[in-house]
Formats: C-alpha cells, sequence, structure tokens
C-alpha cells in the first residue's frame, strides 16, 4: 500500500540556497540563528509571520538543517494548555541539556491555531520560556497583529514573509514540472500561480492534483479544477452564511442561495461543526438537530414522502445555527474528509472484502459475519500464536498483503509468514549454510 | 494443535453429531426417514446451530455427494432481487440428482433479504416445489414476509445450555491436546453465553496463548476486539472529540464495520466490569438509552457515520458534566 508523498513535501526545500520565494527572510533568520553560535542575542525569539503557504515553516527547517540544529516543533495538532508546553520543553531539556546546549531549534508553529480555552496558558508559557531560554525559539503566525500577542512580539525578532510573486511561483512550478516529468505549458501553470495568491503550497497541491499521473498538463486541465474549487468556495461561503445566522430564518435560506444540495450540505455541516462549536454543548445540540435532520432524511428515502424534506432543512440549518451559544468567530472549513477517506482507503478496503470473502466461503457465514464473528479471533491468534494462525492463514490460502492486512502490523504478518513456508524450504536454507563451510 | 478454525472443524457433519436441539433435531430425522422435506424457516440467535442443521440436514438426505443437490446462498450478501432472479430460479427449476427428487437450497441470512427479493422468492417457492425445497435461515423472522413464513415448517433455536457448551468445549480441548481450567470455561461462557460459534473461537485464541484460564480468555478478547471502540468512548467522555470521530472513521472504513455493529460493542464496553472506563451507575444506563436510539435510527435507514458522532457530541457533554461533579 503507497501512500501518496504530497509534493509540497517531497520538494519542500532542505538548503537555505534552494528557497526561492522569501529569500530575503530565510536569511535574515539564517544570520539570527547563526548568532546563537557566538552567544545568546538580545532578541532571543524570533516571529516569522505572513500568509499561509510562504515559507515561513520550510525557512526554520532549512535554516536547522543547513546549521545542524534539530528543530523540536509545536503545532496546531498538538493541545498547547501551558502544561503541554512545559511537557515539550521538559522533553528537550531531558534530551541534553537544553538550558545551556546548542543544537536544537524550538518552533511553535501557527500560534494565532492557539485557542483561548483549550490552549489555556499556552501563551503566557511560551513567554516564560522565552525569558529563560538558552536555545532559539521561533514562531510562526499568519496575523501576528492579534493584541494577544503583544507581549511576544514584543521580545521576538519580527521576520515578515510576503506572498510569493506570480514569477518566483511559475518557476517553482516548472522545476517540480521538470523533475516529475511533466510537460506542462506554461500559461497552465502561470494560471495555477494566479490562482493561488501567492501561496506556494496550495499552489503546489493544485498542480499535484492535476498533473499526478499525466505527462501533459494544458490550460483546459487547470479550468477544470477551477470550476471544482468554485463550487468549494461556494460551500464555504454558505457553512459561513449558516454558522453566523441570527435567526431562524437566515438560516434556513442560505440553501436556497446556494447551488449546493442538501446532502452536500449534511456532509460539509457533519465535517465541520466540531470546528465551528468547540463549547461541548454547542456541539452536542447541534449534532442533535443533524442527527434528527438525517433521520428524515432516512424516512424520506424510505417512504418516498417529499413533504418531509422541509423538516430536514429546518433542522439542518436553522437547528444547527441556533445551537450557537458564543458569538460567531472565523474558523477556516475544511472538504468534507469521509469521501476523501473512502477513495484513499480504497485499496486496503478491497483486500479487506477480499479477505472477509475467503473467511466467508470456508464458514459459511456472510462477509460481514465474517467480520464480526471471525476475523477479530484470527487477528489474536495472528498476535498470540503465530505458528497456529499460519495453518489458518493457509487453509484460508491467504497472501501476504491479506495476511498483513489481518495482523495490522508488520511485525506480527511476517512471523506469520515465515511458518507458512514449507518446511523443506527451511531445511534447504540450513544445509546451504551447512554447504558453504565445508 | 490443529491449525484450522476449531468453529469449522468440529461443525457436526451429521444430524446424529448434533449434540442440542434435540427436538428440532429429531423432526429433521424425521424427514430424512421419510425422504421428503417441507420448506424450512430456521430462527434464532446467531451460534445456536442454524446453518450446521441445514447443512447436516443436506448431509443426511443426499449423502456423501450432498454438495451436488445443495446451493448455499448467503442472503446478506447477495441480497437483491437479481440473485433471487437469476441464480435461485435457474437452480431451482433443473431436476435433481439421485434417488430424493428435489433440490435443497439453502438461504442464510435470510433476514438481511431485501422486501422486493423476498416478493421474487414467494413466487419460486411455489412454481417450482415439485423440484425445490427452500431452507430459510434467519435471527429474525419477523424480518421475513409474512407470505414465505407461512409456507415453512417453523423451528426456533435457543441459546444452548452451559452443560453443552461446557461439553463441547472439552471434547474440543482435548482432541487438541489443549489444557482449560474451570475458570476458563466460565470465563469463555461470560463472553458467549449460549452462542457456540463465540464460545469456540474464544477457546481457540486463549489456547494460542497457552492454557485456558480465565486470565488468557480475557486477554485473547482484549486482542481480539478492536482497541478503537474502547479509545473512542475515552476520547469522546475527556472531551476529544475530534480525536473521537477519528476512531469511528477508522471503526467504519478501516474495519468496515457498521454503525449497528460499532454501537453494539459501544454498549457491551459500557457495561463491562472489566473495561478501563468507569463511570457511574445511572450514567451508564442512560447511554445504553443514547446507544438505543442509535441503533433504532440506523435500522431505520439513518446515516451511520452521523448519527455516531452526535452520540459521541452526546457523550462528550457527559465528560463534561461529570468532570464538574454535576448530575444533571
Amino acid at each position: 500500500m503507497s501512500v501518496r508523498m504530497p509534493w509540497a513535501e517531497k520538494y519542500r526545500p532542505k538548503r537555505v540556497s534552494e528557497i526561492l520565494g522569501n529569500k530575503k527572510a530565510a536569511l535574515e533568520l539564517y544570520q539570527w540563528v547563526k548568532q546563537w553560535s557566538k552567544g545568546i542575542p538580545r532578541k532571543k525569539a524570533a516571529l516569522l509571520y505572513g500568509p499561509p503557504g510562504t515559507g515561513k515553516t520550510t525557512a526554520v527547517y532549512a535554516v536547522a538543517n543547513e546549521l545542524g540544529y534539530e528543530v523540536i516543533e509545536m503545532n496546531a495538532s498538538d493541545v498547547r494548555r501551558a502544561e503541554d508546553v512545559e511537557r515539550i520543553i521538559a522533553r528537550a531539556v531531558n534530551v541534553g541539556s537544553l538550558f545551556g546546549a546548542k543544537g536544537r531549534i524550538i518552533l511553535f508553529d501557527e500560534i494565532d491555531g492557539m485557542s483561548g480555552t483549550e490552549d489555556r496558558g499556552g501563551l503566557s508559557e511560551i513567554l516564560r520560556v522565552i525569558e529563560r531560554t538558552k536555545i532559539p525559539i521561533v514562531m510562526t503566525a499568519n496575523n501576528p497583529w492579534d493584541p494577544r500577542f503583544r507581549p511576544l512580539r514584543d521580545v521576538s525578532l519580527l521576520i515578515r514573509f510576503n506572498r510569493v510573486n506570480k514569477n518566483t511561483l511559475t518557476k517553482i512550478l516548472q522545476n517540480i514540472c521538470a523533475k516529475e516529468g511533466i510537460r506542462a505549458d506554461y500559461s497552465a501553470l502561470r494560471l495555477i500561480a494566479d490562482m493561488s495568491d501567492g501561496d506556494v503550497r496550495s499552489a503546489i497541491n493544485d498542480l499535484q492534483a492535476i498533473a499526478e499521473g499525466r505527462r501533459v498538463v494544458t490550460v483546459e486541465d487547470v479550468k477544470a479544477l477551477l470550476a471544482r474549487r468554485y463550487r468549494e468556495y461556494d460551500a464555504f461561503t454558505v457553512l459561513k452564511l449558516l454558522f453566523s445566522s441570527r435567526s431562524a430564518e437566515q438560516a434556513k435560506a442560505v440553501l436556497s442561495q446556494s447551488e449546493l444540495d442538501y446532502n452536500d450540505l449534511k456532509e460539509w455541516i457533519h465535517e465541520n461543526l466540531p470546528l465551528q462549536y468547540s463549547d461541548p454543548e454547542e456541539l452536542a445540540k447541534a449534532y442533535d438537530a443533524l442527527a434528527k435532520a438525517d433521520v428524515y432524511l432516512g424516512r424520506i428515502i424510505k417512504t418516498q414522502n417529499w413533504g418531509l424534506l422541509s423538516y430536514a432543512i429546518d433542522l439542518m440549518t436553522a437547528g444547527v445555527a441556533m445551537a450557537r451559544r458564543h458569538p460567531y468567530h472565523f474558523v477556516k472549513y475544511r472538504f468534507p474528509s469521509r469521501m476523501l477517506l473512502l477513495s484513499r482507503t480504497k485499496e486496503s478496503r478491497q483486500i479487506r472484502d477480499r479477505v472477509l470473502e475467503r473467511i466467508a466461503r470456508k464458514t459459511h457465514i456472510s462477509r460481514r459475519g465474517a467480520a464480526l464473528e471471525y476475523l477479530p479471533y484470527i487477528r489474536a491468534i495472528f498476535h498470540a500464536n503465530p505458528q497456529m494462525g499460519a495453518g489458518i492463514a493457509r487453509w484460508l490460502e491467504l497472501n501476504e498483503e491479506m495476511i498483513e492486512y489481518i495482523a495490522g502490523d508488520k511485525e506480527v504478518a511476517r512471523r506469520v509468514i515465515e511458518y507458512m513456508k514449507p518446511r523443506a524450504e527451511i531445511r534447504t536454507k540450513r544445509r546451504g549454510v551447512q554447504g558453504k563451510l565445508f | 494443535m490443529s491449525e484450522i478454525l476449531w468453529a469449522e472443524k468440529y461443525r457436526p457433519k451429521t444430524l446424529d453429531e448434533i449434540i442440542n436441539q434435540e427436538e428440532i433435531v429429531s423432526r429433521l430425522k424425521q424427514f430424512v426417514k421419510e425422504k421428503n422435506v417441507p420448506h424450512l424457516l430456521f430462527a434464532g440467535p446467531p451460534g445456536t446451530g442454524k446453518t450446521t442443521a441445514a447443512l447436516a440436514l443436506a448431509h443426511d438426505l443426499y449423502g456423501e455427494r450432498w454438495r451436488e443437490n445443495v446451493l448455499e446462498l448467503n442472503a446478506s450478501d447477495e441480497r437483491g432481487i437479481t440473485t433471487i432472479r437469476e441464480r435461485v430460479k435457474e437452480y431451482a427449476r433443473t431436476v435433481a440428482l439421485g434417488e430424493i427428487p428435489f433440490k435443497l437450497i439453502i438461504l442464510d441470512e435470510a433476514d438481511n433479504m431485501t422486501a422486493d427479493a423476498q416478493q421474487a422468492l414467494r413466487r419460486i417457492m411455489e412454481l417450482y416445489t415439485t423440484t425445490a425445497r427452500f431452507c430459510l435461515i434467519a435471527n429474525y423472522p419477523s424480518k421475513i414476509i409474512e407470505p414465505i413464513q407461512s409456507r415453512c415448517a417453523f423451528f426456533r433455536f435457543r441459546p444452548l445450555d452451559k452443560e453443552h457448551v461446557f461439553e463441547r468445549l472439552k471434547y474440543i480441548a482435548g482432541q487438541e491436546g489443549v489444557k482449560v481450567t474451570e475458570e476458563g470455561l466460565e470465563a469463555i461462557w461470560e463472553v458467549s453465553q449460549g452462542d457456540m460459534r463465540r464460545a469456540i473461537n474464544t477457546l481457540q485464541a486463549a489456547a494460542a496463548l497457552g492454557v485456558v484460564t480465565a486470565e488468557n480468555v480475557y486477554k485473547a478478547i482484549g486482542m481480539a476486539k478492536p482497541k478503537e471502540v474502547q479509545e473512542m468512548i475515552a476520547l469522546a467522555l475527556k472531551g476529544d472529540f475530534m480525536g473521537a470521530r477519528d476512531k469511528l472513521r477508522i471503526l467504519l472504513i478501516n474495519y468496515g464495520l457498521s454503525g449497528i455493529d460499532v454501537i453494539k460493542q459501544v454498549h457491551r464496553e459500557i457495561f463491562n466490569p472489566r473495561s478501563t472506563i468507569k463511570l457511574p451507575e445511572d450514567v451508564k444506563v442512560e447511554i445504553a438509552d443514547l446507544a438505543g436510539e442509535v441503533e433504532f435510527r440506523i435500522v431505520e435507514g439513518a446515516d451511520d457515520e452521523i448519527q455516531l458522532s452526535a452520540f459521541l457530541a452526546k457523550l462528550a457533554l457527559i465528560g463534561k458534566r461529570l468532570k464538574s461533579g454535576g448530575r444533571s
């Protein structure tokens, strides 16, 4: 099962010299980190700021790599309460002697993603760390002018990252195409650069979405993507309107203002509810409304009574919007990941279905029954006793990839497979060794 | 120790080998003696011997070459009207080989057939009675349409008695040269009750670890159930809804469990005395109520991921309430 590597990762510059966009900013960071080898500089932290995809994090890693530093990162996917910040610092200290040692940079990525409630005390803890630190602290942010960041701004070297200009961006895309062996029209790449708004990551993602697996990329291909993007844009707008509605009427109106149908809207809300509502009361109430809307939609399918649709829509629009107890705040919505997940896991689900098919055939049960009544026990046997597992695998005529799926663990699968080899083969191997000895 | 699934290896091949359900077995033997079988409907919970009885009946009726006269279909996998029309009809209309004038069509998990497939089946049962007899197997006979039920001889299978289960498990252990303790058997009973398949699977998974002690039984069960169920509940109660929903997606998409399977496992976990999730007794009841509603809605046709997500959001709320020490 190969996992698709995002090109934005694959082609992330590893050295400062490879950086094309915001090179000046990267060099400024380079100079600042370099000062640390001669003693602690006046500003003990650097705050890199600028729009998404302009190379802030890339610059940190490239500089670190070039000067031989290790980066210890804490980003938005980690909870960053005071104690969490403390813990990561402690970890860094434990490895070497942090307050004193060179060789590490602590990176607090996307500090504007720190939430006031969940990451309570996180910002002030970072401030305390900066006061005491003997190693470089780097932070990144999209918008550093939020009043919350003022104390941090005061003690940090501010380095600004600008939107990457279109010529540079086009050049970056051209380089990637050359490495991937893709022939792309200049105008196509230029169009991608145009619509990316100076965001290198999104431009590369777009390029990958359009070009991966192809030899040639034309302007038409890019325009097709744009059309798709427009619908997505529509969904973002609808969500924003919905979640900021002040009345039930306003909320109910959003669906009629868009191209989205209610099934799509259901998916979008489902994906983004927990992003919008961080208060458990809001979340539970909104989910309750969405789940009820879903029940109505099920009844409509069953009874073909379309008169029920208006109730379903009331619940998923007004019901979801009126669950809000706190003022509306902006969040970055995301594409429903259920669909992405289904396509990404297609291969492993196919293996799973073949495994279940094998079990079902031998045990007179449905595939679902096999998943429930047999698969878990076979998995347990694989882990507990690879020899017995090998017997079962042979009996079910499983291949290596199926065994790996069941085991859910490469090492366990390897042991089972080892036992499946005919005895003769193991013996020959041994004889082979002896042959060499004599 | 042999190395195939014991539940299959020790499945009784003939009616004589079936140790429980005496009444049913004796009536089935009567059919064999008369060389005539009506349409049959076997109903009862999982692991009570329905499929085994159907296969054993086929074996006794047709002898060693029974496979030539039997079509075994699993309606959960092939539940549509097309299968019924094409495969079943095609098979039903052709003449049987040998001295029995009809073939046997075993439709396992028939309660999962769609309504229109059942209607089609009903017609076929009438039209081809001379050349084919049906044995329908179901967990829930109420999901079989009335006209089919009325055409079948009805057999209700009951969960197995503890003595029968123990007797069988001891027999298998003896054959396999596995040591079993009394506590081990009790532990297997606790998780399988009268479900023989689950009992044997548990026995084998525990035997894979060594002597079948209570400790090994619980360890095997721990290894067998997806750890994500417990993790999902814990994350939700802790207030990490996103984390919990990610686990849910793993269960639904990677493990391929249905929403009903997931909610049932959640329910079991909540009331499992050995679970690491500790909840006040009244809260367990509250969650059972929520879980029941989720299952009901999914059966009715609602979307499992959305219903379960709403359930997790409620768990998060309960978790918050417990943390603050409040009760309502």
